[in-house]
């Protein structure tokens, strides 16, 4: 394997880094039409506020200009890890309630965990190539499904998706940063530093 | 015994003459000019249906001595209408500002109070010295789907009111109009223009928050604008200009992911490059040049009308101009 800093190195993580970007966007704007397509289909109001859902990874950061490059491909990889599980969890309760009629909101749902799957894959790929790998995901049980009445489920789905339009802005930026050349001092998003 | 009162327009207003008995003889003055006694009852000052010429200094003198007894700054004016309150962010990721106005003047004193409250916590908001209705915020996280809810009261000696705003971080983000536009004729491209333009001053990280652009552009001539769109870059050669017609051109800005899109930049104009006419070699012009100044026969730009491309040959030049003043003549009755 390459070292990290090779030039040859450098231009795959480049170009990891641009199609990550842009498979970020598209995630992104799937996310929002699946957003509209979930609020219609289970009658929700499109501005109703949802408190923070436990075991949903929160795309909010303070300091981020502050953050190494290791830490956001970490963070990154541990929200989309997280948001595959939650995701499968809502496709399995959407089949649940309608059995196995193929609606349009079962197969945007798995459309978009495809994506997410993806995303999870390709910040695997930029971890490997900074020789660091990514961390195992054995061991690691999925988190509990709550026990929730089908109101609490669906604002929880509500949730869930806003969340991850929050992470895939959140993503591009991330990968925008990690193409910026490394300022040398500790707190730029620099390649080579570990938490 | 001096002091400030505070009175709705439309109101009845009493004076009292400080200690003085009702039934003191008392003289009551505005702004030095003494009042009339039909406007007293008794020592009292009795002003009905007040309105804004009514504000001034009021002063009541014992009637034989002079002595000042009493004396008050009226100031009329309105309880404040709701305020009206926008919030932007123009340097995102920074942060953002929050600014405000009356849509009606109260006429008196108002003090401004802005809370702003993101989730559970508290913001502060920094006022700016100038101008003096705004207020700045620095973004604590990024990234966050939690609203934030803006409060702006407005209170004065006779009322208060209010107005909230309530916005998550994506909603207000928009950029200052780009900076620095400039449009140019392309040499030897009579239907090129050349645009380019900078970031706003005020986007403080263009590399890692890159902004897109739009670019619209339309002849004088004509009202419908041609748009396009551009994902990166700061410039772009316009490729289908009408040959020499002048061209007026604009740029707006917005982030590649969030927000909308800034107003438009100040408006360039640019002709796109004709070429200069052949000099004619007809006998008239031998004879004018024989006993004219050294200067060559330069027809003005605005008049030029013919293409290189339509033109074949000195001898066409002729024909070209006649038909360029029919044509002129002809667009001149459409504009």
């Amino acid at each position: 394997m390459a070292a990290a800093d090779s030039p040859s190195a450098a231009l795959q993580r480049r170009d990891l880094c641009s199609r990550g970007i842009r498979l970020a966007g598209k995630m992104r704007s799937d996310v929002i039409d699946l957003l509209d397509t979930y609020v219609e289909r289970q009658g929700l109001d499109a501005s109703a506020s949802v408190v923070t859902v436990e075991g949903v990874p929160v795309a909010a950061v303070e300091r981020w200009d502050e953050q190494t490059g290791t830490q956001r491909l970490l963070e990154n990889l541990a929200a989309y890890r997280a948001f595959r599980v939650l995701l499968a969890q809502m496709l399995e309760e959407h089949r649940e309630q309608l059995g196995d009629a193929d609606t349009a909101l079962g197969r945007a749902l798995a459309a978009v965990l495809l994506q997410v799957s993806a995303f999870a894959y390709h910040l695997e790929e930029l971890l490997r190539l900074e020789s660091r790998g990514p961390p195992s995901e054995e061991g690691t049980a999925p988190p509990p499904v709550p026990h929730l009445g089908l109101f609490e489920r669906k604002l929880r789905g509500l949730g869930v998706l806003r969340e991850l339009a929050q992470w895939a802005v959140r993503s591009a930026r991330d990968l925008r940063q990690l193409t910026k050349p490394s300022l040398g001092s500790s707190s730029a998003p620099s390649w080579a530093e570990s938490p | 015994d001096s002091h400030i009162q505070y009175e709705r327009v439309g109101a009845d207003v009493t004076m009292k003459c400080g200690s003085m008995d009702w039934d003191a003889a008392v003289t009551w003055t505005a702004n030095g000019t003494d009042i009339d006694e039909s406007h007293l009852n008794g020592s009292y000052l009795i002003l009905k249906n007040v309105d804004l010429t009514q504000s001034g200094q009021y002063s009541c003198y014992e009637g034989s001595s002079w002595h000042l007894k009493y004396q008050t700054y009226l100031r009329v004016g309105t309880p404040p209408k709701e305020p009206v309150l926008m919030c932007r962010s123009n340097n995102y990721p920074k942060g953002f500002y929050c600014s405000w106005h009356l849509p009606t003047p109260t006429y008196i004193p108002n003090s401004f109070n802005i809370s702003v409250i993101h989730g559970t916590k508290e913001m502060v908001c920094e006022k700016d010295i100038y101008p003096k209705n705004r207020c700045h915020i620095r973004y604590l996280q990024l990234f966050s789907t939690v609203k934030y809810k803006v409060t702006l009261t407005v209170t004065n000696a006779l009322g208060k009111n209010s107005t909230t705003l309530t916005f998550d971080e994506v909603a207000i983000v928009k950029p200052d109009p780009p900076e620095s536009v400039v449009a140019k004729p392309v040499p030897n491209n009579p239907r090129r223009l050349e645009v380019s333009w900078q970031n706003p001053s005020s986007w403080p990280d263009p590399e890692s928050f890159p902004l897109k652009f739009f670019l619209r552009y339309r002849p004088l001539i004509l009202d419908q604008w041609q748009h396009v769109e551009l994902s990166d870059g700061t410039s772009h050669t316009i490729t289908d200009a009408y040959a020499g017609k002048e061209y007026i051109i604009q740029v707006a800005a917005k982030d590649n992911d969030i927000g909308t899109w800034s107003d438009w930049s100040v408006a360039v104009h640019a002709t796109p490059w004709t070429e200069e006419p052949k000099h004619l070699t007809t006998e008239a012009q031998v004879t004018e040049t024989t006993s004219a100044s050294t200067s060559s026969f330069m027809p003005p730009p605005t008049t030029k009308i013919c293409d290189k491309g339509a033109v074949v040959g000195s001898g066409a030049v002729a024909v070209c101009w006649t038909a360029g003043l029919v044509l002129a003549a002809y667009g001149v009755l459409f504009i």
